[in-house]
């Protein structure tokens, strides 16, 4: 049984976390309805697994064990995406942030060249842009870091390419 | 502009983390509902459509068994048994179908070891959903044939099996054979497209995934 404090403590430490859950949704799913669905999905993942967080891991790793598991097998018929995100259909916490007018067009194009990875590679990029180490994303999608290393640089390249191609500014 | 460049936007984008104050935050009673939610993933889709299946047989089987136990001066007992048998047989499969739906899933392992252990245990799931499948009918049949061919379970009343055909072609069992062999084939290639329809695309897509993260 759960006690109060441990549901306060949870809740707290989401919420501490909720951006990576955000951008996990953001990364995995195309429309606003499919993320909020997959980030209901995660928090009753992580809830039901909770009782069983001893610590051992940074929390961090295990929130993004459970957010990329849930979300990379999580193989719901999708709807299609839309018209890439304008600002205004950021989310509200999103939309709070000040960004330059040339940083907030930087995130929506780097959006974009990532939706175009496949799940494996926007996991990678994800944790690459979250400054994770080779060590924490080996810990995390159990990929040995040598391949990780080699995989990276293949998605930077391509990366580089796609924004290339569409003279989005990154390459 | 390189990707390591863009970290620094990434970062700010970081909502939560940003916050002095996680209690000021915006949503945060939202998620305190969630916590009551059940899930809609894949495997919790799966448990529930295995216990709307017994649910079904409970409702289907019980009422069955009891009447034929109890209708006729128990003439027919020997119905309730088959039926009972295969009720019994169900609850083995509904057994071995929770417990892979348990082990299915790990979320709090390593990315490549959930995709693995899942892509195992579907598979072993869909074989056995084959096999239990495939199986069931000609089972139920040899077990009518054993039961009456045998006489057991027998009313003592010589005529209540011929009353209800004068011809005990059901005491053939070059018959039950004929009826029995192509049945089951027919049922297991239905079953194979079936269970394929259901599973086949998802066990394909993880094992995509799985090549992918396996591959240098």
């Amino acid at each position: 049984m759960i006690s109060t404090d441990q549901q306060e403590a949870f809740i707290r430490l989401v919420d501490q976390h909720r951006g990576i859950l955000h951008k996990v949704c953001r990364l995995y799913c195309f429309t606003d309805t499919d993320r909020q669905d997959l980030f209901q999905e995660i928090v009753i993942q992580l809830w039901r697994s909770y009782p069983r967080f001893r610590g051992d891991a940074k929390f961090s790793t295990w929130l993004y064990r459970i957010a990329l598991n849930t979300a990379i097998s999580d193989l719901r018929k999708q709807r299609p995406p839309t018209t890439p995100t304008s600002p205004d259909q950021l989310p509200t916490e999103l939309q709070d942030i000040q960004y330059s007018a040339e940083k907030e067009q930087q995130l929506q194009l780097l959006y974009t060249a990532i939706n175009r990875l496949t799940e494996v590679e926007k996991a990678l990029t994800m944790l690459y842009l979250e400054d994770k180490t080779y060590q924490e994303m080996e810990e995390i999608l159990g990929i040995t870091q040598n391949n990780l290393r080699v995989k990276m640089n293949r998605i930077k390249d391509k990366l580089r390419k796609m924004t290339k191609e569409a003279t989005y500014g990154i390459g | 502009m390189e990707l390591d460049s863009l970290k620094e936007i990434w970062r700010e984008a970081r909502v939560g983390d940003m916050a002095d104050a996680p209690d000021a935050l915006p949503g945060r009673e939202s998620l305190l509902p969630l916590l009551q939610q059940r899930s809609r993933g894949p495997v919790a889709r799966m448990r529930r459509n295995l216990r709307i299946e017994l649910l079904c047989i409970i409702i289907a089987y019980v009422p069955l068994i009891l009447f034929y136990l109890v209708e006729f001066q128990g003439r027919l007992r020997a119905i309730s048994i088959v039926l009972f048998a295969v009720g019994a047989l169900f609850c083995v499969y509904y057994y071995r179908k929770s417990r892979l739906l348990n082990n299915m899933q790990c979320l709090t392992c390593q990315v490549r070891s959930n995709l693995a252990r899942q892509v195992g245990t579907l598979k072993k799931y869909t074989r056995f959903y084959l096999l239990a499948s495939t199986i069931v009918i000609p089972a139920m049949a040899i077990l009518t044939y054993v039961i009456f061919h045998l006489q057991l379970f027998y009313p003592g009343d010589g005529t209540v099996y011929h009353r209800l055909s004068p011809a005990p072609w059901w005491k053939n069992s070059t018959f039950w054979l004929l009826m029995l062999v192509p049945f089951t084939v027919v049922m297991y290639y239905f079953n194979a497209w079936y269970i394929n329809k259901l599973y086949g695309r998802h066990i394909k897509k993880l094992q995509e995934l799985l090549r992918e993260m396996d591959e240098e």
